[in-house]
């Protein structure tokens, strides 16, 4: 918004002067003459990140088998829609991701256990390749995907491949609220 | 006379609050770990058996449990390992229906002064950090039990010693033992503190 109301003061600036040149101007006096209007209108390069459907939470449920403590290996939640996003230029799309950790259990976890959980997110729909960002990974190359057009469409955020950090032979501590957050950045690029 | 006027025509529609150049959506990703106890089938620990045939079952069966040449007590002994988790802070509870090993046969009544009609054991849990001791002392029939605090989550093998002693009786030591078929039960407890 402060972008904008400064190219607004800049126009303005710019339509006093010849404004004040023609009042200097003497009557048309022939039987003919003509005037020029320009106009100019101004898309800013922007970017709207969609309509989310649902609630906009991942809820996974329970994490673990209750027979083993161990991750479940059927875990899954249902896709969300970013619905009717654009940007008005190229862009770029940023998926990434903080691990799911135990929120009331925050000392280190004995041995056998953890209190952290990876997964992959990913973002689809909006470049030919999906951004995916994997919390358990050292760099997650594919996190930003670029597109050189504008464009309107829907994104569709996936969370998958779940593992249990420090191995899979771990078992989760009890606690009633595990917690991570994929955050979605769609970028204007002027 | 012609003038050029640039008459610029500004016609700015506000955009909605979530336009901008950058956009964020935050996704949060939730979800629970229950307090989980459990044990798995215990199994005899290898090379652990002393005059006992082995685990039938869940029943420790006791190849002599006597000399025949004194009918006192003959040592005995077995560890039982069971796979486990609690991934809270918990206890572990030991209990003894009988507080030691008594006859079968409640008709037993009558004893002859110098016999012994109770034999006691003990029984030794290890598990996580936790190791204790627990004594089934055949003083009298009853429950007794012991719970050990643990104070962090535990996983792996939970291992039940019990130990019979050579000689042992609830009244003095290497007495004959009244003829019968002793028998307890043991219950191992993973539970909330």
């Amino acid at each position: 918004m402060r972008r904008q109301a400064a190219i607004f003061s800049a126009l303005l600036a710019a339509l006093a002067l010849p404004g004040s040149a023609l009042a200097a101007e003497a009557p048309a006096s022939g039987d003919t003459d003509s005037a020029t209007v320009g106009i100019i209108g101004t898309v800013p390069a922007m970017c709207f990140g969609g309509t989310l459907t649902g609630d906009g939470t991942f809820d996974l449920g329970v994490l673990v088998d209750l027979t083993t403590g161990q991750l479940r290996t059927d875990l899954s939640a249902p896709n969300k829609l970013l619905v009717g996003s654009f940007c008005t230029s190229r862009s770029s799309i940023t998926v990434s991701a903080t691990p799911l950790e135990a929120q009331n259990y925050t000392a280190a976890a004995p041995n056998g256990f953890s209190r952290v959980v990876h997964y992959q997110a990913s973002a689809a729909g909006w470049t030919a390749l999906p951004a995916t960002y994997n919390t358990g990974a050292a760099s997650n190359a594919a996190a930003t995907q670029s597109r050189s057009t504008a464009f309107t469409g829907d994104i569709t955020v996936a969370i998958s491949n779940f593992s249990t950090a420090g191995g899979a032979s771990l078992r989760l501590v009890g606690d009633p609220s595990y917690r991570g957050v994929v955050t979605v950045t769609l970028a204007a690029v002027n | 006379m012609r003038s050029l006027l640039l008459l610029p025509l500004l016609a700015v529609a506000a955009p909605a609050a979530a336009q901008s150049l950058t956009t964020v959506t935050t996704l949060p990703v939730t979800g629970s770990v229950p307090q989980v106890c459990a044990m798995q089938q215990g199994a005899i620990q290898s090379g652990s058996l002393v005059n006992v045939a082995g685990l039938d079952g869940d029943t420790l069966r006791i190849i002599q449990f006597v000399d025949p040449a004194t009918l006192s007590v003959k040592a005995a002994s077995a560890t039982i390992s069971f796979e486990a988790v609690c991934n809270f802070p918990h206890a572990v509870r030991v209990e003894s229906s009988n507080n030691g090993l008594w006859p079968v046969d409640g008709r037993i009544t009558q004893v002859p002064g110098g016999f012994a009609y109770a034999v006691p054991y003990t029984a030794q849990v290890t598990w996580g950090v936790a190791n204790a001791q627990f004594s089934a002392d055949a003083k009298t029939r009853r429950i007794a039990q012991q719970t050990i605090n643990v104070e962090a989550p535990a996983a792996g093998q939970l291992n039940l010693r019990i130990e019979i002693a050579e000689g042992a009786s609830n009244v003095e030591n290497r007495a004959p033992v009244i003829a019968g078929t002793y028998v307890d039960t043991v219950r191992i407890f993973l539970e909330p503190r």
